[in-house]
């Protein structure tokens, strides 16, 4: 009986896992895609041409429907702190708390606030009150991360905090907290990875639409944005914020580091694997394609330096799941290096004039988008499981903070509701998102900006 | 000062009944003042731009829950857990059929998904409920301030109690006809033509349908908690929601007689705001009762975070209100008026 599947700490690890991965799915493109928004409108406020609006009255669509179910999605993110996570809370809640309100406060309210006048609302806005919203939105998305992302920091590398007399933590220091070396690096790391997605998507829709022949003025736009900004930001999830992010890993999380390579040994001139499967039972890489020092350089500056390995460390420190973080981490770094190496390519192509008539560039484009969300996905596979077994890293064992009142077969029943209820707003989102793709931009303009008369006859 | 985090954890709450409390009313009698496609279009559009402006104040309520009363939070969440997921399934749902329906025009879709329209907000109206009637009722707190509440037991008010008994179902009840009501008069403000001369008459039958109810509600609750309102006595707030209570009720009865339709939209909302906070002030300091012994119950000065952390949310707290005060006033300012199905919709097709 003492099987994994008798231990609630698995369901509610599965559970919150599954909803958390499936929420990010939507923030992430509206995190990317705010910004082409709030470009395009200006551009079209700048020169007037109505090639913008019809740009983003298309993405505002999209926007719309990823937006909706980020938002259905993200509430029971947060009701999850306290229904699979209380004893977390408890201990916690004094510290991750205050970030999870300001997140609402200053986040969701001017996000929400602004979204309905992004979507619904060109009408009744106006073209500088359209613009005006699309930046409110934006803003608002990116400070929700950085909310969410301080409180993330401070369960990978707890600052600021202090215990109080019953043993709960409170905040000693607000800015210790908010200003957390941790988060800041993430949040560049983070945020540039969701304008990768944005990019992405921007350009496949632009690549479907050069391929079928349709829509040749918004295609041609899509592709340029896309790719153009694809490559600056999958340069920059790479070096510096990727590079950051380890290095800030190897000097906090050392036995981290060494699970999400697969090193068991430690030493000076530790090497990268590029490929090799950890072995853990065998405590080895099986079939390893090393180069030599590599991670030593990569991780403390010099190729001498010593690198742990798992071995240096108590078993019971280990990450608990090396092999799934070790596969994570490597194959999030593989599509890294390949976005680049297709972004690269595609503006290069682009910069020479023959972006929309290669083809097989433009297939490989259309078909690339979903590859940024697996990477965004495994990239905090590998902070989550690199975390492990702590739930805040030194201080409090993820198997102490899940709640003690909820039973096995309630934690169950709510994981399959939602497998269920997701699957299906999967398959409509997938419909609808693919309806809109369908029919496209409206190129010729048919929202027209009611008159001011005429609106104020409508208020009265 | 954790008196006053109390009133602004409850205020944050009532604030998200009030608003989204018009999205359920309305969403109910959806199918009752709507006939045709037009017509539901129609509330949709009074609904539609505004509904994640409404439902995020729950996630400020959350999020300030966590960040002020942790342990409160977290053994009430817990305990009601089943029901909470339910809560937040309905949510789900209703922001989904909001939010596809109008994606294809087409009568078979449409009519599917106002259907699971009608019947989340009714859901989500009869849940809250009956959560209300959980808290004034109270839960099987153990002395670890921990529980753990099947959906029904006996069906009786004390000892261990399930999410639902004769109380809390009769509050549930009461919600959802008052919510309906609320919504009502919403729907009477923002519509014209047929939409508005029904929801006018609902709003009339479904006002007076709650006088009995909550007449009924009141003497079942000296039976249930014979303790309450505690300290409501000598609590300002008692005597504030109470007068705020009685004023509403003449505006909104004046505003239904007269057919003064912001006059009534603004007592249907004082009103629920009087009514919850008066609720809020004659259970403080409990904030959760417990229903096996009265020295489990969890009071707010027991589950308040340190006094740090509450030092500190006492500056960011106030700049963000401010902030989300301006934004609420620019939306009544944008979204004042009668809607049109023509020009609020999101263009689909």
């Amino acid at each position: 009986m003492n099987s994994i599947f008798t231990d609630p700490g698995f369901w509610h690890r599965l559970q919150f896992g599954f909803t958390i991965v499936y929420h990010y799915l939507f923030p992430q493109l509206t995190m990317g895609l705010a910004w082409f928004l709030v470009y395009w409108k200006w551009r079209a406020l700048r020169t007037g041409d109505d090639k913008y609006n019809q740009a983003v009255r298309f993405w505002a669509k999209i926007f719309g429907l990823n937006f909706a179910v980020g938002v259905v999605t993200g509430i029971p993110m947060e009701f999850q702190f306290g229904t699979n996570w209380a004893d977390f809370s408890k201990y916690a809640g004094g510290v991750v708390g205050q970030t999870l309100a300001m997140e609402g406060m200053f986040a969701f309210f001017l996000e929400s606030a602004f979204v309905g006048a992004l979507i619904w609302g060109e009408k009744r806005l106006g073209p500088r009150g359209h613009f005006a919203a699309a930046i409110a939105v934006a803003v608002g998305s990116w400070i929700s991360g950085y909310f969410i992302l301080v409180t993330n920091s401070f369960m990978q590398n707890p600052v600021g905090y202090q215990i109080e007399p019953n043993g709960s933590l409170s905040i000693a220091s607000m800015s210790a907290y908010l200003l957390n070396p941790w988060a800041f690096v993430q949040f560049a790391h983070n945020q540039l990875a969701a304008v990768v997605t944005g990019s992405f998507v921007v350009a496949a829709i632009g690549a479907f639409y050069a391929l079928r022949g349709l829509h040749p003025v918004q295609a041609r736009l899509y592709l340029r944005a896309g790719t153009f900004v694809g490559l600056i930001a999958s340069l920059l999830v790479a070096f510096p914020t990727g590079d950051a992010q380890a290095k800030m890993v190897g000097h906090h999380q050392p036995v981290t580091l060494a699970a999400m390579e697969g090193k068991f040994e430690g030493g000076p001139m530790a090497p990268v694997a590029l490929i090799g499967q950890p072995n853990v039972a065998a405590q080895r890489l099986d079939n390893p394609i090393e180069v030599p020092g590599a991670l030593s350089f990569l991780a403390y500056g010099h190729f001498g330096s010593f690198v742990h390995g798992l071995n240096d460390f108590p078993k019971d420190a280990w990450p608990d799941n090396i092999e799934l973080l070790y596969y994570s981490f490597h194959l999030m770094i593989t599509l890294g290096t390949l976005f680049i190496v297709l972004m690269g390519f595609a503006t290069l192509q682009n910069l020479r004039g023959r972006l929309e008539s290669s083809r097989l560039l433009l297939w490989i484009l259309m078909l690339a988008f979903p590859y940024p969300y697996i990477a965004n996905t495994l990239g905090w596979m590998t902070a989550e499981l690199g975390r492990q077994p702590w739930l805040i890293y030194g201080l409090f064992h993820t198997r102490d903070g899940y709640s003690k009142v909820v039973s096995n077969g309630d934690a169950i029943f709510t994981l399959i509701g939602f497998t269920g209820l997701y699957f299906v707003i999967g398959l409509l989102f997938l419909g609808l998102t693919g309806r809109e793709i369908g029919k496209g931009p409206k190129e010729p303009a048919v929202a027209t900006i009611i008159s001011e008369p005429e609106r104020e006859a409508v208020l009265v | 000062m954790i008196a006053i985090w109390y009133a602004v954890v409850s205020f944050m709450l009532i604030i998200y009944i009030v608003l989204d409390g018009r999205n359920f009313g309305a969403g109910m009698l959806q199918w009752f003042v709507a006939k045709t496609p037009e017509e539901r279009r129609q509330v949709i559009a009074a609904i539609g731009p505004l509904w994640t402006w409404h439902e995020v104040w729950l996630l400020g309520f959350g999020g300030t829950l966590i960040a002020i009363f942790p342990r409160l939070m977290a053994s009430a969440f817990a305990g009601y857990y089943l029901a909470l997921f339910l809560i937040l399934w309905c949510l789900i749902l209703r922001g989904v059929s909001l939010e596809v329906g109008g994606h294809i025009n087409d009568r078979l879709w449409q009519t599917y998904w106002d259907f699971i329209f009608v019947c989340s907000n009714f859901l989500l109206a009869i849940l809250f409920g009956a959560a209300a009637g959980n808290v004034a009722r109270g839960v099987p707190l153990n002395a670890e301030g921990n529980f753990s509440m099947a959906f029904f037991t006996d069906f009786n008010v004390r000892g261990y109690v399930g999410l639902l008994d004769w109380y809390t179902v009769s509050i549930a009840i009461l919600a959802a006809v008052m919510l309906a009501a609320h919504g009502a008069i919403y729907l009477t403000l923002k519509t014209e033509g047929p939409v508005h001369d029904r929801s006018e008459k609902y709003a009339k039958y479904l006002w007076t349908a709650v006088v009995p109810i909550g007449l009924a509600i009141l003497v079942e609750s000296r039976f249930v908690r014979p303790d309450l309102p505690g300290h409501g006595w000598s609590n300002p707030f008692w005597w504030l929601g109470l007068i705020v209570t009685v004023v509403s009720i003449i505006a909104l009865v004046s505003g239904l007689t007269t057919r003064n339709e912001l006059r009534a939209f603004v007592g249907s909302n004082f009103l629920l705001v009087g009514l919850l906070a008066t609720g809020a002030a004659a259970i403080f300091p409990v904030m959760l009762h417990s229903t096996l012994a009265p020295e489990n119950s969890l009071t707010a000065y027991a589950v308040a975070v340190g006094p740090s952390s509450l030092r500190l949310a006492s500056f960011w707290w106030p700049i963000g209100f401010a902030l989300a005060v301006f934004y609420f006033i620019y939306i009544s300012r944008r979204y004042a008026g009668k809607v049109s199905v023509q020009r609020d919709t999101q263009g689909f097709y």
